[in-house]
């Protein structure tokens, strides 16, 4: 039983992306040690995942052992060369690193994998206008490359640059408009390139984020924050400014709310069995309903 | 005029690095309000830091929530209306006497020390306020010790805390406006760092 439970740990973590590098390490060397014989071929792909993991961990050791066992079962696989370049980056052989990644390219040009580890170098080593550059280049070929926008608009956001990082936030959100996270990033980035018409369409950002989730407290404190600067602006009319002050005003109330919401909740927490049932006696009795005692 | 940290600033500032090692992560710093307000202070004591952010430190709204965003009362003829959030970093504030003394960064490439834009722009708008106003980079480097209360409780007690992984459970400005019951004041970690001192 408690390999399953370690095996679906591993398998809800990487198929969510997470990067809780030291837990996988812990659940995974464990579930290796004491389990590879019963995983089947799962193992491999829990190599693999360790493996990452543990560089991430400064856990050279485990990763070499994982990196040994997925060499000697795939020996020509590229993307087993791939970990093994990964792990020359985490040592800080990034020549060497390159050279892997270079000799992957050249027998498969089209092999995505490298070409991003090449741009991770590039960042690693502070080198931003080449990774941005060379990130650029391959977004013209792989223009659906969803990872790949959201990386660009990042390193963009870390120069400086919002106009191209709100561009690269545009691709996401029309490959996905559902998305309320990329709306409320777009909201943000173009709240801080600033002036008046910026902050009003990072008003409607932050709007539209909302829209999809009202759980968003950033979208909340963006559209209210939006909203004020609008209102306070000596630019615009007197109708915009009223209309700001309102929308202003119903996001700071859904603020409050959901403070008092959530000071509430921790109340009833502390609150006493007996304390419980008398409330939903209470409710009951407002409601109408019979309660049926078990 | 010098910059004395205590063990909770410390810790706390440690952890939030710790917790999320590959990002960069930001936070403020607060001093005890200085009771003579012309006199000036022969140095400044951070008691405490507010963890702020992880990942994207360049972005401006969050930020100036965390910093500028005040508990405002209504007065007749104020447009803007109430906020009935005592959670908020400068209600906090006033509530223990404190005031944002510093800032802390600690960028994503530990080789890259140097204050950029965004750090600059925080410590300025910090010193409008707090004429001593400090900043501190995180370096791969052993600090001075200079500017701690007492380094060697404070090494010995963030060993204790990195040892038992407490920076799971940290919490920061970000974390807070992922979930509100998060709580930025961290006062289970407070607790570890008092019961350990």
């Amino acid at each position: 039983m408690m390999k399953i439970k370690m095996r679906d740990k591993l398998r809800k973590w990487r198929e969510e992306n997470f990067r809780n590098s030291e837990q996988i390490v812990d659940v995974g060397e464990e579930l290796i040690n004491e389990h590879a014989s019963k995983l089947g071929d799962d193992i491999w792909i829990i190599y693999e995942q360790v493996m990452i993991a543990a560089l991430d961990c400064s856990r050279d050791d485990l990763a070499w052992s994982c990196l040994q066992e997925l060499k000697r079962q795939f020996p020509d696989s590229h993307r087993v060369k791939r970990l093994a370049g990964m792990r020359l980056e985490a040592l800080e052989r990034y020549e060497d690193a390159n050279k892997l990644y270079d000799s992957i390219l050249q027998d498969d040009p089209t092999n995505t994998a490298a070409r991003k580890r090449k741009i991770s170098i590039l960042r690693a080593q502070g080198k931003s206008s080449e990774a941005i550059r060379e990130l650029n280049e391959y977004l013209e070929q792989f223009v659906g490359d969803q990872e790949a926008w959201h990386e660009l608009s990042e390193l963009y956001i870390n120069e400086h640059d919002y106009a191209k990082a709100a561009f690269c936030l545009e691709e996401l959100m029309m490959t996905n408009p559902h998305n309320h996270l990329y709306c409320e990033q777009y909201g943000e980035v173009k709240y801080t390139q600033g002036g008046l018409e910026n902050l009003e369409l990072a008003r409607k950002y932050f709007a539209q984020a909302l829209k999809l989730n009202n759980r968003n407290m950033r979208a909340l404190f963006g559209l209210y924050m939006s909203a004020s600067h609008v209102a306070a602006s000596p630019k615009v009319s007197a109708k915009v400014k009223k209309d700001n002050v309102k929308y202003a005003a119903w996001a700071a109330s859904q603020i409050s709310r959901a403070y008092q919401v959530r000071r509430v909740r921790e109340e009833n927490v502390k609150c006493s069995a007996h304390g419980i049932t008398k409330a939903v006696y209470t409710v009951a009795m407002v409601h109408n309903v019979n309660i049926i005692h078990l | 005029m010098s910059l004395k940290l205590t063990t909770q600033a410390y810790c706390k500032m440690l952890l939030h690095a710790a917790k999320y090692p590959h990002c960069a992560v930001n936070g403020l710093l607060v001093a005890e309000k200085h009771k003579k307000k012309d006199s000036p202070r022969d140095s400044v004591l951070c008691v405490d830091c507010v963890p702020l952010f992880h990942g994207a430190l360049a972005l401006a709204p969050m930020l100036e929530v965390a910093l500028t965003l005040k508990s405002r009362l209504i007065r007749p003829g104020n447009i803007f209306p109430v906020f009935n959030c005592p959670i908020l970093i400068d209600a906090w504030c006033k509530e223990n006497k404190y005031v944002i003394a510093g800032y802390y960064q600690a960028n994503e490439r530990i080789k890259e020390a140097r204050p950029n834009q965004v750090a600059e722009k925080v410590a300025a708008r910090i010193s409008e306020n707090f004429s001593e106003a400090a900043m501190i980079m995180w370096k791969c480097r052993e600090p001075s010790t200079d500017c701690f209360e007492d380094w060697i409780e404070a090494q010995k007690i963030t060993a204790a805390l990195l040892e038992s992984k407490s920076y799971e459970s940290l919490v920061d400005f970000d974390n807070h406006l992922d979930d509100l019951r998060n709580d930025w004041t961290n006062p289970e970690i407070n607790k570890s760092v008092l019961h350990l001192c």
